[in-house]
């Protein structure tokens, strides 16, 4: 109802600026008033969703696929399929702290010498856009909306930095990136993350491997124009263990002790069924 | 098909996993031995952590224990007084185990721990077996008999104090070793996710001199107890005990094992002790060569363990 009204206010006070954008012949039955194209001048933004608002981690738990789709409204843009927007979606998980260690050769053995805590690095990090990023932005606009590997936020807690220089320091962040890299949790959706169907409607697809660490995932869409940013959007989804996969992790970290009780049985009843199947002579 | 582990936090193939177990059963069935030396490391190595892998690794050993220790005390194979002090000795050692874990864990140290456990007892135990093995093994081809227990003998364990007397082992003996030996073997158990039969056998054939019909059975009777109450320990302390990939080992290695002592049967027992010997060699280069060869990756990630020391 708010935009409908915004939509007339802005029809009613409108300078009719870029042609181009009117000439565009309007096909099938003549719309009512209120659903006339926005005006030019009202500042393009971005909105956006995520399929799923929920994702279960259940026993069979393999990884999920989320589409995160939106629409520029007041889109200006003069033909389809994109091209005139750039738009780069963020998928985040949830931060935890991290401590990073550093092996070095101590007489003959690699050990781990040195470490690293970052108070909060984010679990899981994928990137989708419409074209590579660094064609997108520069890398300051990039640093300030943490778009990118290099630009995620990534602090060392507190007294856990001792000594280090700076470039010291480089590599453990580096090292984290890599290491997470390998572990397919920090991607780079390939070419093509993001794509417009039609002048305002986009979707992207991310893969969320089967290893993502559990813990509410934000999915962060920027509008981009002309390497800048020029609107934003939060959205946000759960992803939480549940079924057997709930009741049994959680009854390990909370009821510690009856878990470990049930785990001797559990291993003492199955030893003793399974040979009694199996009805072996032991040695 | 696969599967998410709960406490791993990892989807696993379980296909894999049942065949992983089945051939660690096998290899157990026909060498008679427990097989968490083979398993924990090969846990590890397909990419469960390694806090997860060793208390894991207590479950299974505990259910792959208990249905030998009950026959041989059925059997009457069991000095149940000489089994009640390695269990007292054990529980106490899985303690002191279970708690240095925690401290290592968060100092960041365990798996340097575990590595270096592994190559010291693995190498030891190995090279042991292989130098005696190769003496039976001549020895028996030259049509000379093997060696049998020699009776009587005295060594510096019979003079320490708290003397008792161990009726089925026919033996009057300081319970301070077996209390020792119980207390290693439990402290080992926690650390590595081992039974620990082969340091115990071989503890008290030589240094007790207990006779051999009551060994295994007094030594399935301690590693049932002891690893009950390390299974327990670990998933309070650690929170590193996965009853699913638990499951998953223990149903293939309770299939395995069957074909194991099948194949076993036909193959004599020198023959077994160096194939043995040859594989807990093998294991121990492995792991001390990943210790040595410089990295792929000099760098690890991992969470931050709260709690204090």
């Amino acid at each position: 109802m708010q935009r409908l009204l915004a939509c007339l206010l802005a029809t009613v006070i409108a300078v009719p600026a870029l042609a181009q954008d009117r000439a565009t012949p309007r096909l099938g039955p003549v719309s009512p008033p209120a659903a006339q194209p926005p005006s030019p001048v009202q500042k393009p933004t971005v909105e956006a969703d995520i399929s799923t608002r929920s994702l279960e981690v259940t026993t069979g738990f393999t990884g999920h696929e989320i589409i995160v789709f939106g629409a520029v409204d007041n889109s200006q843009a003069p033909q389809e399929h994109g091209g005139y927007y750039d738009v780069v979606v963020v998928v985040e998980g949830t931060p935890f702290p991290v401590v990073v260690r550093k092996k070095s050769d101590v007489a003959g053995v690699w050990i781990n010498t040195s470490s690293v805590t970052f108070a909060s690095v984010p679990s899981y990090y994928a990137i989708a856009s419409t074209r590579p990023i660094e064609e997108i932005a520069g890398p300051p606009v990039l640093e300030r909306h943490a778009i990118g590997f290099q630009h995620i936020k990534m602090t060392p807690a507190a007294g856990s930095r001792g000594i280090l220089k700076d470039y010291e320091l480089a590599a453990y962040r580096t090292a984290v990136i890599r290491l997470k890299k390998a572990q397919n949790l920090y991607v780079i959706q390939p070419k093509d993350g993001v794509t417009f169907t039609g002048r305002s409607l986009f979707r992207s697809t991310i893969a969320l491997p089967a290893n993502v660490p559990v813990g509410p995932l934000v999915a962060r869409t920027y509008l981009f124009r002309n390497g800048e940013v020029i609107s934003a959007h939060i959205a946000r989804v759960t992803l939480q263990r549940a079924g057997i996969e709930r009741l049994v992790h959680n009854f390990a970290f909370v009821y510690s002790m009856s878990y470990g009780l049930i785990a001797v049985l559990i291993a003492v009843a199955s030893g003793l069924l399974a040979s009694a199947y199996f009805r072996r002579q032991p040695a | 098909m696969n599967i998410y582990l709960p406490i791993a936090e990892m989807s696993v193939n379980v296909a894999l996993f049942l065949g992983l177990g089945s051939a660690v059963g096998f290899l157990s069935g026909l060498f008679g031995v427990g097989g968490g030396f083979l398993l924990t490391p090969l846990l590890i190595f397909m990419g469960v952590p390694s806090a997860v892998a060793v208390g894991t690794g207590s479950m299974q050993i505990l259910a792959s224990s208990v249905s030998g220790a009950i026959a041989q005390y059925r059997r009457n194979n069991v000095d149940v007084k000489m089994g009640a002090v390695l269990v007292i000795g054990g529980v106490i050692g899985s303690v002191i185990g279970v708690s240095l874990m925690k401290i290592l864990r968060q100092a960041g140290q365990f798996d340097l721990f575990v590595s270096l456990s592994y190559v010291t007892f693995l190498g030891a135990v190995g090279a042991l077996m292989m130098i005696e093995s190769l003496g039976t093994l001549r020895r028996s081809k030259s049509g000379q008999p093997s060696s049998v227990r020699k009776t009587g003998q005295h060594s510096w364990v019979h003079g320490l104090p708290f003397k008792m007397r161990f009726h089925r082992s026919k033996l009057y003996i300081s319970a301070v070793p077996p209390a020792m030996i119980g207390a290693f073997v439990g402290f080992m158990a926690a650390i590595m996710g081992v039974g620990g039969g082969f340091v115990m056998v071989p503890a008290m054939i030589y240094l007790l001199r207990v006779p051999t019909s009551v060994v295994i059975g007094t030594s399935l009777f301690q590693i049932v107890f002891v690893m009950a109450v390390t299974t327990l320990l670990q998933a309070m302390q650690n929170k590193a005990v996965d009853v699913v990939l638990a499951l998953v080992l223990i149903l293939g290695g309770v299939i395995g094992a069957q074909f194991g002592a099948a194949a076993g049967g036909r193959l004599k027992g020198e023959q077994l002790r160096f194939m043995l010997a040859a594989l807990v060699l093998l294991v121990c280069l492995r792991i001390g060569w990943d210790l040595m060869a410089k990295p792929a990756e000099i760098y690890s990630i991992g969470p931050v363990l709260g709690g204090g020391f």
